[in-house]
């Protein structure tokens, strides 16, 4: 399956030039010429959704996602070698799975290794469900048998799950975990974890996080110089739900702070979580606020690691849904994906900034539907090129691809 | 018997024109809700008993399922989760052109020409939505769920 170029760039013009006039993001105004979105054939079948993509360490790009059909679920992947997928390769399937719009599979791959979670359900209630990851044997060339990553034998949710390779055979794998709040007899409050674990599937060590989080959005985890972060939606005795950072320094993980004192308060669910990209010491977290109901998709750049962060940059404002991810590019600018939603218009952006977080461009990628059943657009680079999926909803829907090349701009 | 309403409410149903209780006839609180949002569960015998309350005066209480699942499921669900108030259909929904909540629950008031006259962010208290009415001039001054 080839490259082929698509409509999107008239669009993007059309985007841009209404952005001009009336949203915060100064789209165009770089004077560089504009970046063109590539629509990728999709490996991905119909009735397809809930993909993601990411890259080995040679930059192989992975594309993953999740079918349904007759009750039954089956997670996918696809690998891309820059001109051809490969055939799709079946992770797992089952019919007792927990498939939701939000919380949705991840597929890591470092090395030869490889390393995929789903969400299984656990109990009669509809959102009692464990998390369950498979690691790859290369020397089998096979998928282990799923590992229970939360061992408390409690039914409740347990889900949003981030990823990363803290060394050679070792991967940190952080989720949501409910365990409290089916105390009684008041419900505690939902707490996020985080575990080591071995390219075997051995677990080598598990903590607590945080003790009291945001119930229902994404966490994000990346690698820094000094060791691995997690990024999440916090939530204070008062409802405060303000993004936070712990890292893990020498073996301990710090105590929980915030990346910035929005002072959103709500009692709900953002269902919006954070994205966060490191590089060295370089991390950049990009994140959806909505204080004094005034939407916000923000970005903040730390130079040491994740322990202090730069006052926020606004990407979107008030047209913006969030639904973000964030990725760095090799030449160490930004790249942060948002949903921008005029009337009922919404559209996967991509917006660019320096290594300082000054402005660059922004480029609307596809149209997409704002609705919950498009899901969370993902994003993933390889050198100067960002890999960017989403969900077409339809009769049928599917999974879209697209790469935006930023070499030489 | 203590007033049902802070007199914050009842002065500023005083003050509004009396004209505009024709109008309430087709005011809509509109309530998105989903099953998996513990607040959205925590505020529905609250909704009940409001759309209850504000039945009589023609304001009407509707549902929106988040989920979009089909409408026997959500059917199924609103049963389940104790809702009394009709639940929108598709359709319905996609009619009145709303803003995606960026937060569950989201609650929107509707004005009778299907504006958003207000827009309540997470969960909400029958306090906090009978503000709202009050200051958007409805006559609602008294009515409560309240028992004494």
């Amino acid at each position: 399956m080839k490259a082929k170029k698509i409509l999107v760039p008239r669009m993007a013009g059309v985007m841009l030039g209404v952005f001009g006039l009336i949203c915060p993001v100064a789209a165009g105004e770089s004077g560089r010429d504009a970046v063109t979105p590539e629509l990728l054939a999709s490996p991905a079948p119909a009735h397809s959704h809930l993909s993601r993509v990411t890259s080995d360490d040679t930059g192989t790009v992975y594309l993953s996602w999740v079918t349904e059909r007759d009750g039954l679920a089956e997670f996918a992947f696809a690998s891309w070698d820059g001109s051809d997928w490969s055939d799709a390769a079946i992770i797992s399937e089952g019919r007792d799975w927990f498939v939701n719009w939000a919380d949705f599979p991840r597929l890591s791959v470092h090395g030869d290794g490889k390393l995929a979670h789903w969400l299984r359900r656990s109990g009669s209630s509809s959102y009692d469900y464990d998390v369950v990851a498979s690691f790859y044997d290369p020397s089998r060339q096979r998928w282990r048998d799923g590992t229970l990553i939360n061992t408390d034998g409690i039914q409740a949710e347990h889900g949003f799950v981030a990823m990363v390779p803290t060394g050679p055979y070792r991967t940190l794998i952080t989720w949501l975990d409910g365990r409290r709040t089916k105390s009684e007899p008041e419900p505690g409050p939902m707490t996020l974890r985080g575990a080591e674990y071995a390219s075997t599937g051995e677990r080598l060590d598990e903590w607590e996080l945080d003790s009291r989080v945001c119930d229902c959005c994404q966490t994000a985890a990346a690698m820094t110089s000094r060791g691995p972060i997690v990024v999440y939606r916090d939530r204070s005795p008062h409802d405060i739900r303000d993004i936070a950072i712990v890292r893990q320094i020498e073996g301990q993980w710090t105590e929980p702070q915030t990346v910035h004192d929005d002072g959103w308060q709500v009692a709900g669910c953002p269902v919006n979580g954070p994205a966060v990209a490191a590089r060295e010491n370089t991390v950049v977290v990009v994140w959806f606020t909505l204080r004094d109901d005034l939407p916000a998709v923000q970005l903040a750049v730390s130079r040491d690691d994740g322990e202090h962060f730069t006052a926020p940059t606004l990407i979107a404002g008030a047209d913006t849904l969030g639904r973000v991810d964030a990725t760095l590019l090799d030449n160490g600018e930004i790249i942060a994906s948002w949903l921008d939603l005029r009337g009922t218009d919404a559209h996967v952006m991509l917006s660019r900034y320096s290594a300082d977080a000054e402005f660059i461009d922004t480029v609307a990628v596809s149209p997409i539907l704002a609705s919950r059943r498009s899901g969370f657009p993902r994003i993933h680079s390889v050198g100067n090129t960002v890999y960017v999926t989403w969900t077409q909803v339809g009769d049928a829907n599917r999974v879209k691809v697209a790469r935006v090349r930023y070499d030489g701009f | 018997m203590k007033p049902a309403l802070p007199a914050a409410i009842l002065i500023a149903a005083m003050l509004c024109p009396v004209s505009q209780a024709e109008d309430a006839a087709t005011w809509r609180i509109v309530n998105f809700w989903s099953e998996w949002c513990a607040p959205c569960r925590k505020e529905i015998p609250m909704l009940n008993a409001l759309s209850r309350s504000l039945e009589p005066l023609g304001i009407s209480v509707v549902g929106v399922n988040f989920d979009e699942d089909p409408r026997a499921v959500t059917l199924e669900i609103a049963a389940r989760l104790g809702i009394a108030f009709p639940t929108l259909t598709g359709d319905e929904v996609a009619a009145l052109n709303l803003r995606p909540p960026e937060a569950m629950p989201t609650t929107v008031i509707l004005t009778p020409a299907n504006d958003v006259a207000a827009r309540l962010v997470g969960l909400q208290d029958e306090e906090a939505i009978m503000t709202q009415l009050a200051r958007l001039g409805l006559p609602i001054a008294a009515t409560s769920s309240r028992q004494p």
